[in-house]
């Protein structure tokens, strides 16, 4: 679970600095909820293409994918797995 | 003679000059900072002073930011549009329509493809009408514009800053031969548009995309590149643009739209201050087109219009196109004297006997109230005087009591098809934040082929060239500033001198004689 600690620590600053400090639960909607904005998400994408050596280019990219916690996890999940 | 006056004119004069001496050592510290390009003092009316200051764009981004504020921002944008042409539905869009991206402030989700349908069939009506042959477009996406405008044209290049979405634009060339002989497809930063020669198109389009541009140091830079290319004769043409003086309208209706009944309106107001706060975009005020002019003495003029549409969308209520032409002025000029809207109260119907009445005139009405925005206006007006423990639904229900008296900008519009012989122009240049618009009727055999009428419109106050633009990404940086000015102000300003308050400007207001204009800088700090 040590990649899901990082993942909400990430996700938390980037809530504090766009200055949202409401609780933050792993299914919270990130980007469908409106909490984050594309110009933030957008440090989601690189996070995870430079931490999990994502390639969006490859598998594609829809919203859903990095839309909370938990889906962010999964994604580094089947990511890892496949490799 | 009185006396008293006399003496009281003694004094005045004595004391005018000490408190000039004062500003004038206030402003000298000031401009010694290398984060202020222009500043003014004023005396605050209490004995203090007030400082104005234009930051230094540069200093700011690359100092204070370690240049990460302006380059990131670019750089995350393109990664946006990188992102917006990998799902799944960007593969299966069709040609020239890929919408990817478009989404509603309100809704969060796409924009209707009737309404965008629309939108762009506008904008490449407003487009063709300046008859390009020879276009740089910038920024130009997947191509909506490109597959409109491009048959009508001799040559079109087409630039963006994402491979990826230019990748995307090729495929869809390669289904219309004939119109991608005449489109040459470049991957250029629009700040970096480099290696054309002077007058080598006849005009330069960049549709909805100034509002991706970091700041307006960055925007001025493509515009200067863009005027430079444009031969004498044609156009600059800025479409989509965000406005400035609607902002906050604009914000409080996002908001609004989104809060649930039971939202206190104190909430609300905060979230409308945090929205604008956050605003990653660039919007602009039609002055910072017009402040461009004396910049450049090859504009030879600047047209600000709201946009056609019925649709109801943020793109129909908040954004504008400006118009810069180019060289020479062409044709006759139409100084006309305006009516004001608020003495006459026409309605629609109105305008249209008195224009059937007088086929021959040219009529100008100003100041008409905006049935498009109306209700947003008024929401802002009944939030402004709510008491914080107001909700949203309390609002909505009084919002729905309101008497609209305003006049739909397309209806104006429409009045053009409707056989009366009259071209129908509209203009926001006044910059007045409650949305109102100016309109002017012309018989259509005077403007024989004139693509942009040189109407005399009314004209933005001195005051709009102080909020020129807001600083996306950059709240945190100015108020850094604004911290390190006062530390520069204490330690090298006696006590008795240091500003009470700094404010930071995009331009010092000032009057035809070059003096600062005081009333207008006091009116801002009010504000």
């Amino acid at each position: 679970m040590q990649g899901k600690a990082e993942i909400h620590e990430f996700v938390r600053e980037l809530l504090t600095n766009s200055g949202d400090d409401q609780p933050l639960t792993d299914s919270d909607s990130l980007l469908v909820s409106g909490r984050l904005q594309s110009i933030d998400a957008v440090e989601i994408v690189v996070f995870l293409e430079e931490k999990f050596g994502i390639d969006f280019a490859q598998i594609g990219f829809d919203k859903e994918q990095i839309d909370s916690i938990d889906a962010i996890y999964a994604l580094t999940q089947t990511v890892s797995n496949s490799n | 003679m009185d006396t008293l006056t006399d003496n009281a004119g003694d004094a005045g004069p004595n004391q005018e000059a000490q408190c000039a001496n004062r500003q004038a050592e206030i402003e000298d510290v000031l401009r010694a900072h290398p984060g202020v390009r222009e500043a003014a003092a004023i005396s605050d009316g209490s004995g203090g002073f007030i400082a104005f200051v234009v930051p230094d764009d540069v200093y700011v981004d690359d100092v204070l930011g370690r240049g990460a504020a302006g380059s990131s921002l670019v750089g995350k944008w393109k990664k946006i549009f990188d992102l917006s042409q990998l799902s799944r539905d960007a593969h299966s869009t069709p040609v020239g329509f890929n919408t990817e991206g478009w989404n509603s402030s309100y809704t969060r989700g796409m924009i209707p493809a009737d309404e965008m349908r629309e939108w762009v069939e506008n904008s490449v009506s407003d487009i063709l009408r300046l008859e390009p042959r020879n276009v740089c477009e910038i920024g130009c996406g997947t191509g909506m514009l490109v597959m409109r405008i491009a048959p009508h044209c001799e040559r079109y290049l087409a630039v963006d800053l994402s491979s990826v979405v230019l990748d995307r634009l090729r495929e869809q060339l390669r289904t219309v031969p004939d119109v991608s002989a005449r489109v040459e497809v470049m991957e250029s930063r629009a700040d970096s548009l480099d290696g054309f020669d002077e007058d080598s198109f006849d005009t330069v389009v960049l549709s909805s995309v100034v509002q991706f541009f970091p700041n307006i140091a960055y925007l001025t830079k493509v515009l200067a590149k863009a005027v430079n290319m444009v031969k004498p004769g044609g156009h600059v043409y800025i479409g989509d643009v965000r406005s400035l003086p609607l902002l906050q309208a604009f914000a409080s209706s996002v908001e609004l739209f989104q809060a649930a009944d039971a939202m206190s309106a104190g909430e609300l107001r905060e979230r409308i201050r945090r929205r604008i706060e956050r605003e990653p975009e660039l919007v602009l005020s039609p002055a910072y087109f017009f402040s461009l002019q004396r910049e450049f003495s090859k504009i030879a003029r600047v047209d600000i219009r709201p946009l056609r549409g019925r649709s109801d969308n943020e793109m129909t209520r908040y954004r504008y196109e400006a118009i810069l032409q180019v060289g020479h002025e062409g044709g006759t000029s139409f100084d006309a004297e305006f009516q004001d809207w608020a003495e006459c109260k026409w309605t629609l119907d109105e305008i249209r006997s008195m224009l059937r009445r007088h086929p021959n005139e040219r009529i100008g009405i100003k100041q008409i109230p905006n049935a498009r925005i109306e209700k947003d206006l008024a929401a802002m007006a009944i939030l402004g005087g709510a008491d914080a423990a107001h909700t949203a639904g309390e609002l909505r229900r009084e919002l729905e009591k309101q008497v609209e008296e305003g006049i739909h900008p397309q209806a104006l519009f429409d009045l053009e098809t409707e056989g009366l012989g009259f071209a129908v122009c509209l203009s926001w240049a006044a910059c007045r934040a409650d949305g109102s618009y100016d309109a002017f009727f012309v018989p259509k055999r005077l403007l024989q082929g004139m693509g942009l009428p040189a109407i005399g419109w009314p004209a933005p106050d001195a005051s709009c060239f102080a909020h020129l633009a807001n600083a996306p990404g950059q709240g945190k940086l100015r108020n850094d500033l604004i911290t390190q000015l006062a530390a520069h102000c204490s330690r090298n300003l006696g006590e008795e001198l240091e500003p009470a308050r700094i404010v930071l400007v995009d331009a010092i207001p000032r009057t035809a004689d070059g003096a600062v204009a005081g009333q207008e800088l006091l009116a801002l700090k009010l504000r």
